[in-house]
């Protein structure tokens, strides 16, 4: 991949530096500090840690009791394949097609981008309105449509699935955005060429489009693990502390409540200190299993 | 590339000319310009060394702010000051939420806390107490004798960490039961007063179920913690309730006990909302206003909570929580959380020491703390006044209650530390559901409080 | 692309972008919708159209009056124009070493990159603000120097965003482009801005969109930055609306406020993507 330009390596230095130092400033070290907080005692966000856990290791052992945890974790895992299969999946399918029909390509690409703009606190209002027990929007049709009993969309079977839903739709736009900016990197001409030796709509978005876009889709693989590492305020405001009973639980929405609810801040940096973990292995398996082709 | 340069010439001509109109809409920026030049003249008058004040800058944090309702008070009383004294404020209050306590915290630590400080006295303040960083009312009565004569030492908030006073508190809380009045009508019930009894009160409650509404607006999920206050407080009495016990079989102990088996109860006897489990609180609050359900267990905030949410404020109204036991319906729970601090920092600076004197004394004046508080509780000694005339039917009653009580108790939950609410709070939808016993609930809650405090904390 | 006939494919196509537009657009007008409506009925009545009785300004009067908000716009656009700008700046440059050179340890770096996506801000914020206190720029009056601390974090925060992105983006760059300039006699930083940059624009103009967005919507940096009058336009709005209970027509109010300039510099910014396109088709 690389050719004689970038042999010599001087220039290097002067292309990293700047980033690299706003994040190793801002970010790294006080992540480290973070970690070191974990093995620390700390009870409000914000004051001083009161010397170290005994034993040091207590909240990461801790972690591997919780029950809480581990709801956590099997939810965000969930989460994770439902945000590669619905919102890339749905966004890759939106770009193709935004890509293909004629009219209002414009249109929709500015449309597609309104979810991700309006504050989670304000979604959160808009969809418990919808799944509502009493008189929300969902419940509102079914009762016309003649259904008897109301639904508790939030009770114990069905919270995890209205939880997903508003989150998956929400971010939607973003991978659509990135994939349309991928897409239209592609040249016209390809198409054309293609078109010309008879190969149909189909053909010419399977063997040409999708592999050119195979580097911006790995992007947007690993963009969609973090973020469900992470996502918390959605979640949160819809369902805080995990209700019921704590089935909803994300690791995202379980270090946030660790902060500001319990107030355990060092379990909460010995959380988030695995969540970093466990995005750079998963980051890392998709980057082998989607190893980069050259085209 | 020169398109890129045009919308950053654009971007940048839209942001001046904002910039213009927001210069002349801003007000405070010519007071903090003015903060400036009053530096100066600050200096030179602590040249005089004379008792006087003017010309001193005070910062200060509330969290008077946002959308509470003393905000606008606040802000006018402290322009008031700021003129008769001639001094200034940097305010820098905020609404109070938990972004915000952290931020007061992390200010204590690298040292650009404000001088004066009005926040909350519980354990939210342990962490500069601790550290010493704020002054006690005793040490600040050393200067000035008459510091605060006007509250009642008692009242006054002490802190959880050594029992010692320091803030002086402006207007406190109770928690009553709110009725909505169409309601009880349908359901042919009258409303309570302090002669009805817990099961007179029970009684209340299966008929309102059986008239097709629901008798409890309550969010187990979410907010549970005022009904597990009172439901304790009914198995002990006003100077036993904010105790917190040592063993799960000790008085308190069964008291807890008692209290949420009183609420499995009624749960069981379905007098919540069907999704209290899962509901928000907003929901539930919803459905009292709705007319769905009946009663609303919260604080004096909510007064003006109701008042805003619904145009028929006449049909709503509040009362006592019916007791049984030792307690009387007239033994309520309330109390005084937060006051205003004088910070270290402030005081070793001979000026600002009499600034915030001044200021603090303004603030708690018995006319400006009448005004602040209107139906909620006061630590003064003669009581606030409040002209009636101002006040909403819902507020009258509020305020006829908080007068005719007979004992007045802290929430014991107040000095639970935040981490160890968590099995009887959050854990509550597993108390009533029998998922957890609840004796092992209480312990569990015991033993984390135990093992909160280093063995050296307790002075 | 030159049939003539609408083909059953496209009217499909058609309808299930249109079906998906419908989700997009109903949340954003009912919001805007509620923003007209007295509280009292939101909750209660939310999903109809306020009509006569129904309509009132009361939201927006009470979000106006009581503070400045046009002053809170400049602030947070000032802070999140300038994250946007040195975010692509910074991270262009190191993308492009990132893909181009090979060297030892840029597996290391690209890990840590990835790693610095995963930092929760409060994990960090404690820290951070700390260290900028020791260099005296927050908790002062000075706005400019608080608009600063908050900018500074913002920047590294969706530094890691944008360098994942932008390498994505790189890589697809066909690189014969800056063989044939480096064969004219172009040295690396010619070859940078004269062919890569302009090549990358639409990726800037993602990467700028979301770096912007994010620094305007980031209330909790703002909360802790910015002390009194000093108010971006989320946190200021985030006062109005927090009390006991929410208060839904403010919060309509608010958030529509808050939403309006976005959408305008998304639609603005949207058309240089479609820039981009065209001239992404470079013939060699």
């Amino acid at each position: 991949m690389s050719s004689n330009i970038y042999k010599n390596k001087k220039p290097l230095i002067f292309f990293l530096a700047p980033a690299f130092a706003f994040m190793l400033i801002f970010l790294y070290y006080p992540f480290v500090k973070n970690i070191f907080n974990s093995f620390c005692d700390i009870r409000g966000l914000g004051t001083a840690a009161r010397g170290l856990n005994t034993p040091w290791y207590a909240n990461y052992s801790r972690m591997l009791s919780d029950e809480n945890m581990r709801t956590a974790l099997i939810n965000t895992l969930i989460m994770i394949l439902v945000t590669i299969v619905g919102q890339v999946g749905i966004a890759l399918l939106l770009a193709i097609l935004v890509d293909n029909v004629k009219h209002g390509a414009k249109f929709f690409r500015v449309v597609f981008f309104f979810p991700i703009v309006i504050s989670a606190t304000a979604l959160g209002l808009l969809f418990n309105l919808i799944f509502l027990y009493d008189k929300g929007m969902i419940n509102q049709l079914l009762g016309a449509m003649g259904v008897g009993k109301l639904t508790d969309w939030k009770d114990e079977t069905h919270a995890l699935i209205t939880m997903m839903i508003p989150v998956t739709w929400q971010y939607v736009g973003f991978y659509f955005i990135i994939l349309v900016t991928g897409l239209n990197n592609i040249s016209e001409e390809l198409y054309e060429a293609a078109a010309i030796d008879g190969a149909t709509r189909f053909q010419r978005v399977r063997f040409i489009t999708l592999p050119l876009l195979y580097n911006v889709i790995c992007t947007c693989i690993i963009l969609a693990v973090t973020g469900a590492l992470k996502v918390f305020d959605l979640p949160w405001v819809m369902f805080p502390k995990g209700i019921p009973f704590g089935k909803t639980w994300l690791t995202g929405t379980y270090m946030y409540y660790q902060v500001f609810n319990a107030t355990d801040v060092d379990y909460s940096s010995a959380i988030s200190v695995l969540i970093v973990v466990l995005g750079v292995i998963l980051s890392k398996a998709v980057n082998k299993i989607f190893k980069e082709r050259d085209y | 590339m020169k398109k890129k340069m045009a919308a950053a010439a654009l971007a940048c001509v839209m942001a001046v000319s904002l910039a213009a109109c927001g210069g002349n809409e801003q007000s405070e920026n010519d007071t903090t310009s003015k903060s400036e030049t009053d530096k100066e003249t600050g200096k030179e008058e602590k040249k005089g060394a004379e008792k006087k004040t003017g010309g001193v800058e005070l910062n200060v944090t509330t969290t008077f702010a946002g959308n509470d309702t003393n905000a606008q008070n606040y802000k006018d009383a402290a322009g008031k000051w700021q003129d008769d004294t001639g001094n200034t404020i940097n305010d820098t209050s905020a609404t109070s939420d938990e972004t915000f306590k952290a931020r007061v915290a992390a200010d204590f630590e690298v040292g650009s806390e404000p001088d004066v400080l009005f926040y909350f006295n519980g354990m939210d303040s342990n962490s500069f107490v601790e550290a010493g960083k704020v002054i006690s009312i005793d040490d600040i009565r050393k200067e000035y004798p008459e510091y605060a004569d006007n509250m009642k030492d008692e009242l006054m908030g002490a802190s959880p960490v050594d029992n010692v006073n320091y803030s002086v508190p402006v207007n406190g809380y109770w928690e009553g039961m709110f009725v909505n009045k169409s309601v009880l009508e349908e359901a042919g019930v009258d409303v309570p007063n302090a002669d009805t009894s817990w099961d007179d009160f029970m009684g209340i409650c299966q008929k309102v179920k059986d008239a097709g509404y629901t008798p409890i607006a309550a969010s187990l999920a979410q907010i549970p913690h005022y009904w597990f206050e009172f439901t304790i407080y009914n198995h002990l009495a006003p100077d036993t309730h904010a105790v917190l016990p040592e063993k799960v079989d000790d008085e308190h102990g069964k008291a807890w006990v008692a209290g949420l088996e009183d609420m499995k109860e009624m749960y069981e006897k379905g007098f919540f909302p069907e999704n209290t489990l899962s509901g928000t609180d907003d929901e539930t609050f919803q459905s009292f206003i709705d007319g769905k359900a009946a009663f609303l267990v919260d604080g004096s905030w909510k007064v003006g909570g109701i008042e805003e949410a619904t145009d028929d404020v006449d049909n709503f109204t509040v009362t006592y929580v019916p007791a049984k036991g030792e307690r009387k319906a007239t033994d309520i729970i309330g109390g005084l959380s937060s006051g205003y601090y004088i910070t270290k920092k402030a005081w070793d600076d001979p000026d600002k020491r009499e600034a915030a004197v001044s200021f603090i004394e303004y603030m708690t004046s018995d006319e400006m703390v009448s005004k602040f508080a209107l139906t909620s509780a006061t630590a003064l000694k003669d009581g606030a006044k409040v002209d009636e005339k101002e006040l909403s039917g819902l507020g009258k009653a509020g305020l006829e209650m908080v007068n005719n009580i007979t004992g007045i108790s802290d929430a014991v939950q107040d000095q639970i530390p935040t981490e160890c609410r968590v099995p009887i709070f959050d854990g509550m939808p597993n108390i009533v559901t029998g998922k957890v016993k609840i004796p092992d609930a209480v312990t569990e809650v015991l033993t984390m409080i135990e093992d909160y405090q280093p063995e050296d904390a307790k002075k | 692309m030159k049939k003539r006939r609408i083909s059953f494919g496209q009217v499909a196509a058609f309808l299930f972008l249109s079906l998906w537009a419908l989700t997009t657009i109903y949340p954003i007008i009912w919001v805007m919708i509620n923003s007209f409506k007295d509280k009292k009925i939101i909750v209660s009545d939310s999903f109809s159209l306020p009509s006569g009785a129904k309509f009132s300004m009361a939201n927006y009067k009470l979000a106006f009056e009581r503070l400045d908000v046009l002053g809170a716009y400049r602030n947070s656009l000032i802070i999140s124009f300038s994250v946007a700008v040195v975010v692509i700046l910074l991270a262009g440059m190191a993308s492009y070493a990132l893909v181009r050179y090979t060297f030892r340890g840029r597996d290391f770096l690209n890990a840590l990159v990835i790693a610095g996506m995963m930092f929760p801000v409060f994990a960090t914020i404690i820290p951070v603000f700390q260290l900028m206190s020791k260099w005296g720029i927050v908790n002062t009056s000075d706005l400019w120097k608080s608009l600063l601390a908050t900018a500074l974090p913002q920047i590294a925060g969706n530094m890691s965003f944008a360098i994942v992105v932008l390498s994505g983006y790189i890589k697809g760059l066909p690189i014969e482009l800056e063989e044939s300039a480096y064969m004219e006699g172009a040295n690396i930083f010619q070859i940078f801005g004269k062919v890569v940059m302009p090549l990358s624009k639409p990726s800037f103009a993602t990467v700028g969109i979301f770096s912007f967005l994010w620094s305007y919507n980031d209330l909790f940096t703002q909360s802790f930055m910015l002390r009194g009058n000093q108010y971006g336009i989320t946190r200021l709005l985030n006062e109005l609306t927090s009390r006991e209970g929410t208060n839904y027509g403010l919060m309509a109010a608010a958030v529509t406020l808050v939403v309006i300039p976005i959408l305008i510099v998304y639609i603005f910014l949207q058309k240089y993507i479609i820039k981009g396109m065209t001239a992404g088709a470079i013939k060699g």
